[in-house]
């Protein structure tokens, strides 16, 4: 075992025999044929060798050297080297939507007026990122070059081989010192098996919003300490949360509600795993693996998640993203159990003036946002995004240049500023930015919220299959709000749990789970 | 000395290239060459990888693992309790769905089919559906069911004069209504326009000695219409059932199987199964049963058809 940062990290050995895995023609080609003839149309392109690391370019590395002796600014280096690949395009896997508009109207235009390099965004919906970049893998055909990676995705995507270790870029590109700049939850993200493969890129831990003139108001506290005989405040447990929740729910009568989070099953796995790990669950058993969901932990966070629905506002159970967001904005919510960092930017309606936040409605709420931790006191590192190099690119060299100069603290930074993109600070030097801090009256709270709760924000199942084990997770509450007493559901998550595991192999991820484990934030208080 | 002329005859050797039928035969092979070459590569071979693969542990994700399992796959299908959920799901859409369709269809086409003001333009505005997009269906559909928004909740409201807020999609038993309607809405106008045109061949002739003996619409319909529509039903009803035993676009859009996986069909278990967990093998063997399914149904169907078409 090696120690990365005091911490013992994954075996790595174990991890180079798993990430040298290679998917060979004859294995593609059955692969093809056996997709070809699933009811569903669906592509998987001839196989490929998997292209090999090649040396870089040595005028690059030379290019990139001599910027950095002389200014030590990584964005300047991948620039200067950068411009030894110019005419070629990258291809830039991204999530649809806003998320694209960065590449799209941003950094993909500035990189080719510095370069000459010009950047293609290929985007997919949320769902389709992963499977995407699985498929252009085993095609092998070239056609991504940088990929938008979640953490969640690192551990398959190693042992796959379809992300480039990053380690000989950073050295031959990057000034080191731009590595102690990531918030050290997040730097700790970037390695597995002791190494990087990806640069960490978006900070999406969640936070609570609430709504200071509700709570501030004398009358209410005053009403509430005689209900409950404490003061009116952000909750600090998740039963709290929900006596706030049915006061301002009874308060508001129709005209607001106490609060929502979502509940439409597609990311719903994030608050369930957040509050079933502060009431003390694990996901497994360590040491015969068998999942343990069905944990009074995991019961308890069910009932509480299903009994909290009844003090939100009728149909929350459709509620996705924009669903609570545009209640937020319009007043009907006094919190929000639990969201992403753009709510507090888009609550000021920062950026309302840009052509990609036209449809930004008007706030109830501007200048009247709280920022609070989580109920429980962890917060959810929930999904995030890394930069990470594909493999199959045929220009590794250009894509991670090109991934270092958008990471990069100066470049970095404006785009955490954009408006229209969803990337949130992650960078120590992103929290501490007085341009950032001075973008509403209290950014500067929620910069500092937001770093606050990123220290003890707790992770994502990082393993392989963890995209299986979260729909698992998914599966379970959609059963849940469809009426499946919690028992049950858990019950049948645990199987569905224990299928993967066992198909996967037992003794291969009781290893990946004390990988996991050794990255830190898994559960509450861990040594 | 006599000498003969040899008589050429298409059976006779030539020099060079044979026989007329023989030249005929390999510029027929010849022509055919680039179809059956297309088929065998693009049909057969696939079907057949497939059927290997369906014996194997073959997991995109995880390549260095692959295993010969023999049945294996297909009996951890027959013990899948997710495999015969999706299966119920999928027979509980067609049989519903297609028994709608049918309904519906008929009932318009007998309307339809006899004068009416209007018809040049009613039969094309009653396609438009089937000429939509399945996807851009169900998302529409998925507005229409929205609990807070939708219109569905709207006119139940306004008819039954109390608020309806009825969460559609987040039950299993409402989600696999909206699913039926929202596919019989849109492949009720395909069953109608065949039935239409198989109504239109009838023979007027016995609609009139029907009348000039006294028979009442209920028993034209059960002697003349029905008995004389009945190969056109067969083939409208094997040609839905078999492209509603597809339905995936619907659940796409509308459920993504949930809740928890209540409303996953049979088409959306084998993508979950191979086109986002990359099991290839099993999503091969789950293909399979489906095939031997479908067949098997499909043989009944024809055999029970046949036996009414001789009785």
């Amino acid at each position: 075992m090696t120690q990365m940062d005091g911490k013992p990290t994954i075996d790595a050995k174990w991890l180079l025999a798993r990430a040298q895995a290679k998917v060979n023609r004859r294995r593609l080609l059955q692969g093809a044929a056996g997709a070809a003839t699933l009811p569903l149309a669906g592509r998987i392109a001839p196989a490929r060798a998997m292209p090999q690391h090649t040396l870089s370019n040595p005028a690059a590395v030379a290019a990139a050297q001599k910027v950095l002796q002389e200014t030590g600014d990584s964005a300047e280096a991948a620039v200067a080297a950068a411009q030894q690949y110019s005419g070629i395009t990258l291809n830039y896997l991204s999530e649809a939507g806003l998320m694209a508009e960065g590449p799209k109207v941003f950094s993909g235009p500035r990189w080719q007026e510095l370069t000459g390099i010009t950047v293609n965004v290929v985007d997919r919906p949320f769902p389709e990122l992963f499977p995407t970049m699985v498929q252009e893998h085993i095609g092998g055909t070239g056609g991504l070059d940088v990929v938008d990676v979640v953490p969640a995705w690192m551990a398959d995507m190693v042992t796959q081989g379809i992300i480039e270790p990053l380690d000989p870029y950073i050295e031959q590109f990057m000034n080191p010192a731009d590595l102690e700049d990531f918030h050290p939850v997040y730097r700790e993200l970037m390695n597995y098996g002791g190494n990087i493969y990806g640069l960490f890129d978006d900070g999406d831990t969640f936070l609570l919003y609430y709504r200071r003139d509700l709570f501030d108001d004398p009358e209410a506290q005053a009403e509430f300490k005689e209900l409950h005989g404490r003061e009116l405040a952000p909750p600090a447990t998740w039963d709290e949360y929900d006596q706030v929740q049915a006061f301002f729910t009874e308060k508001g009568n129709g005209e607001y509600w106490g609060g929502a989070s979502q509940r439409a099953p597609l990311q719903v796995y994030h608050w369930w795993m957040v509050e079933f790990r502060t009431r003390g669950g694990e996901f497994f058993n360590p040491e015969t693996m068998d999942a343990t969901l069905d944990s009074p932990a995991g019961i308890d966070t069910l009932n509480r998640m299903l009994s909290s629905n009844k003090t939100m506002p009728p149909g929350v159970e459709e509620w996705d993203f924009t669903r609570v967001f545009e209640a937020w904005m319009d007043g009907r919510l006094a919190m929000v159990g639990g969201t992403w960092p753009p709510f507090g930017r888009f609550s000021e309606r920062y950026g309302a003036d840009t052509v990609q936040m036209e449809w930004l409605p008007p706030s109830q709420v501007a200048d009247n946002v709280g920022y609070a931790e989580l109920p429980g006191g962890y917060s959810s590192l929930a999904s995030g995004f890394m930069l990470s190099v594909m493999t199959s690119s045929r220009n590794k060299d250009a894509a991670y240049l090109f991934a270092q100069w958008m990471n990069s603290p100066t470049i970095s930074l404006e785009r955490v500023m954009l408006p229209y993109t969803l990337r949130d600070p992650f960078r120590l030097s992103h929290y501490n930015s007085e341009a950032y801090r001075s973008l509403w009256s209290n950014a500067g709270e929620y910069l500092d919220m937001l770093q606050e709760q990123t220290d003890t924000a707790l992770l994502d199942i990082i393993m392989p299959g963890s995209q299986e084990y979260h729909t698992a997770i998914e599966q379970m509450w959609g059963a849940v709000q469809g009426g499946t007493p919690p028992e049950q559901a858990a019950a049948d998550a645990n199987a569905a749990f224990n299928a993967i595991t066992d198909r996967i192999g037992r003794d291969a991820q009781r290893e990946a789970y004390q990988a996991y484990l050794a990255l830190g934030n898994v559960y509450p208080n861990q040594e | 000395m006599a000498t003969t002329t040899p008589v050429e005859s298409s059976t006779m050797p030539r020099a060079g290239g044979g026989s007329f039928a023989a030249r005929r035969r390999r510029t027929g092979w010849f022509m055919a060459a680039p179809t059956i070459v297309a088929i065998l590569v693009l049909g057969i071979f696939p079907l057949l990888y497939s059927l290997a693969l369906s014996f194997q542990r073959r997991d995109l994700q995880h390549p260095n693992e692959d295993q010969f399992l023999g049945l294996g796959n297909y009996a951890t299908a027959l013990a899948d309790a997710r495999f015969w959920d999706s299966m119920f799901n999928t027979v509980l859409l067609v049989v519903g769905g297609v028994t709608l369709q049918f309904i519906l269809g008929l009932g318009l086409a007998l309307v339809v089919v006899d004068e009416l003001r209007g018809k040049r333009f009613i039969i094309p505005l009653l396609m438009l559906p089937v000429m939509m997009v399945p996807v851009v269906v169900a998302l529409g559909w998925r507005l229409l069911w929205d609990s807070q928004f939708g219109a569905i909740n709207h006119i139940l409201s306004f008819i039954l004069r109390r608020d309806i807020d009825i969460t559609w999609l987040t039950n299993k038993w409402t989600a696999l209504f909206a699913i039926l309607v929202t596919d019989v809405w849109q492949w009720t106008p395909f069953m109608f326009l065949i039935l239409l045109a198989g109504l239109s061949s009838l023979n007027p002739e016995l609609y009139e000695a029907a009348a000039l003996d006294g028979a009442g619409w209920w028993q034209e319909l059960r002697e003349i219409t029905l008995p004389g529509l009945a190969p056109v039903i067969a083939v409208a009803i094997i040609f839905r059932a078999l492209d509603a035993f597809k339905v995936f676009d619907q659940i796409f859009m509308l459920t993504q199987g949930q809740p928890g996986t209540s409303t996953e069909t049979i088409s959306w278990y084998i993508y979950q199964v191979g086109y986002k967990f990359f099991s290839m093998g099993y999503a091969a063997a789950i293909s399979y049963l489906l095939v031997i399914f479908l067949t098997v149904a499909a043989m009944i169907y024809a055999a029970l058809f046949l036996r009414e078409e001789r009785s």
